[in-house]
């Protein structure tokens, strides 16, 4: 029991994190961006290769992962969002496109086969019965650490309100003096970051392969749609329904229909309540 | 209908350079071809919902996995026919379609994306998890039996099979279905409010396309031989498919088949300059500079290109 309730925190801190970065874009553009699984595997291989190729200390490895893909976040901003003018369909295809191409990069300079990542703190602790390793236990405080600091970020200052604003309404956020432009730059680099760092975290708690990208972009467009367009809030409380949904699913059922209820209650979410459970109307 | 004789003549010009193809070329290039050939059709499929009526399916896959294993499990595990299979494949294909997506259609835009790709995903947990001794398993269903011997006949299968639905694609667009259809991808409120049933439309579109896809699924099988999963329920089946209506031209009944033919033989064409993965690296490069340069589709630069040469020359 104990170790169902750790695990299944210690997962749900994870999958927060994961669908943070995600919810901001879906919720400014309303664009599903298929490509944000190529951040979160980009942040774990170039983690993966400054920290264990290269020798470079973690924390490098880490703020290096991350910038690479903020800069990943404000190129594909540029250089494919804004051509196709925020057309959703055109840019959910182009990012499907992107997507694969990111994936046959990563095969050509790792090459195929999967790799695993050395733990960032290595270590194990016992809480209650329950074998917790310090790296899964880290990967949590810091997604936790990383969730409030966006949640300040987005309720206290200038920058932050003016990103809600824009996803509330573009043309109003526009009227009021904010550059939309300017926030939807902000916004995909921020989102580029938190998909990288989610990435290093989420690949130390699984492995490196070139087709880890799929199975994290699902479970956090589940959480985005399950929880509701730009809500922090709802975003936290379903990446807790599913990350313990996971984790009893596994313990007291069968390992292989882990992901199976996630998606039936996609499924069943956006059929009965396409806004979400805790999200506004949509007009 | 508005049919016009050159229809017919460029048709058949189109069918006879089909048929013709195995006096040209040799049995590898016909092997490449067969499979375009089905890409094709599975882009036509996809083009018949998404393509006209704006609803992107993230699960086509889906819907073609459906088909394949069908026939695969009629046939191996319980002994039944071709003959019997195949039909009962398209069938179970539409009723499979038919249950998982339709509530699908009540909602829009990128949620219609988003419950198709998570059927499609579901499907590949679900199929080697249940009743494995029917799929089975991960390690899918081998041994399937054949349609056809040899390259020449499995060209003529699979080319015959893509023009026929190609040209029943063509004459049901040119009907006044057809033509409803492409307003709902225009303006979906204007057509519910001339007094059509915009619900009815969907779910047609949607019934062609799934049986177009359960029949090319089926087929498919069978000439492969082998299916598993992952041959199937795969985000890299479904790029395939997007990308050739894409390239092609979407809502156009060519451009699938063109876009096919290209993504086709492009990777055959980098082989020998590239044999490992780069291929596929300069593939989806290509396919997103092509999409990024001209939405739609090589039928448009063919088109715009024409009618350049006719302005020239006037």
């Amino acid at each position: 029991m104990m170790q169902i309730i750790i695990q299944g925190l210690l997962l749900s801190g994870l999958y927060a994190l994961i669908a943070m970065g995600f919810m901001l874009i879906f919720s400014i553009g309303r664009t599903l961006n298929l490509a944000y699984g190529a951040y979160i595997m980009v942040g774990g291989y170039i983690y993966f290769w400054l920290s264990q190729q290269i020798g470079m200390p973690k924390v490098v490895g880490f703020l290096g992962a991350v910038v690479v893909g903020a800069i990943m976040g404000l190129l594909k901003h540029r250089l494919i969002v804004k051509p196709l003018k925020g057309d959703p369909v055109a840019v959910e295809i182009s990012t499907l496109i992107l997507a694969v191409i990111m994936q046959s990069a990563v095969v050509l300079l790792f090459g195929d086969a999967s790799k695993i990542l050395l733990p960032i703190i290595p270590g194990v602790v016992t809480i209650s019965g329950a074998q917790v390793t310090y790296n899964i236990l880290a990967a949590t405080v810091m997604s936790w650490v990383i969730i409030l600091a966006l949640y300040a970020f987005i309720r206290g200052t200038h920058t932050g309100r003016a990103m809600q604003a824009v996803s509330m309404d573009q043309k109003g956020a526009a009227i009021s003096g904010v550059d939309p432009d300017r926030i939807n730059m902000i916004t995909w680099a921020i989102s580029g970051g938190l998909g990288a760092a989610g990435g290093v975290f989420f690949a130390s708690y699984t492995q490196l392969s070139p087709t880890m990208w799929v199975a994290p972009v699902i479970i956090s467009v589940a959480i985005v749609i399950v929880g509701g367009i730009g809500s922090i809030i709802g975003t936290l409380i379903v990446a807790h329904i599913i990350g313990f949904l996971e984790i009893i699913v596994v313990a007291v059922w069968a390992p292989e229909l882990r992901g199976v209820f996630t998606m039936l209650l996609i499924i069943g979410v956006l059929i009965m309540r396409p806004q979400g459970l805790f999200g506004r109307e949509e007009h | 209908m508005n049919l016009r004789p050159h229809h017919f003549l460029l048709w058949a010009a189109f069918i006879a350079l089909m048929f013709a193809m195995p006096q040209f070329v040799g049995n590898g290039t016909l092997r490449t071809m067969i499979f375009a050939c089905y890409l094709a059709i599975f882009a036509i499929s996809w083009d018949i919902l998404s393509g006209r009526t704006g609803y992107i399916s993230f699960g086509h896959p889906f819907l073609v996995g459906i088909g394949a294993y069908t026939t695969a499990i009629l046939t191996r595990r319980y002994g039944f026919p071709v003959e019997a299979s195949i039909p009962l494949a398209v069938l179970f294909t539409m009723i499979g379609g038919l249950i998982v997506l339709l509530p699908a259609l009540r909602i829009k835009g990128s949620y219609f994306a988003l419950v198709t790709l998570a059927v499609m995903e579901l499907m590949y947990q679900l199929v080697p998890v249940v009743r494995p001794d029917l799929t089975g398993g991960t390690r899918g269903i081998s041994r399937l039996p054949a349609l056809t011997r040899g390259a020449e006949n499995g060209y003529y299968l699979a080319a015959g099979l893509m023009l026929a639905i190609a040209l029943f694609a063509w004459l049901l667009m040119r009907t006044r279905l057809g033509t409803a259809l492409w307003a709902i991808g225009m303006n979906e409120e204007s057509v519910r409010g001339s007094g059509l049933s915009t619900t009815r439309l969907k779910s047609f579109a949607f019934l062609v396309s799934a049986a177009i896809a359960g029949l090319g699924g089926a087929f498919y099988a069978h000439y492969l031989g082998t299916i598993t999963p992952r041959a199937f329920f795969d985000i890299n089946v479904l790029f395939q498919i997007i990308v050739a209506v894409l390239i092609g031209g979407a809502g156009t009944i060519l451009g699938p088949i063109i876009g096919a033919f290209f993504m086709v033989f492009m990777l055959e064409w980098l082989r020998p300059f590239l044999p490992g993965q780069e291929r596929f690296f300069v593939y989806g490069l290509i396919a997103l500079l092509l999409y990024m340069y001209q939405p739609k589709g090589i039928m448009a630069i063919i088109d715009s290109g024409w009618a350049k040469l006719r302005g020239a020359r006037t």
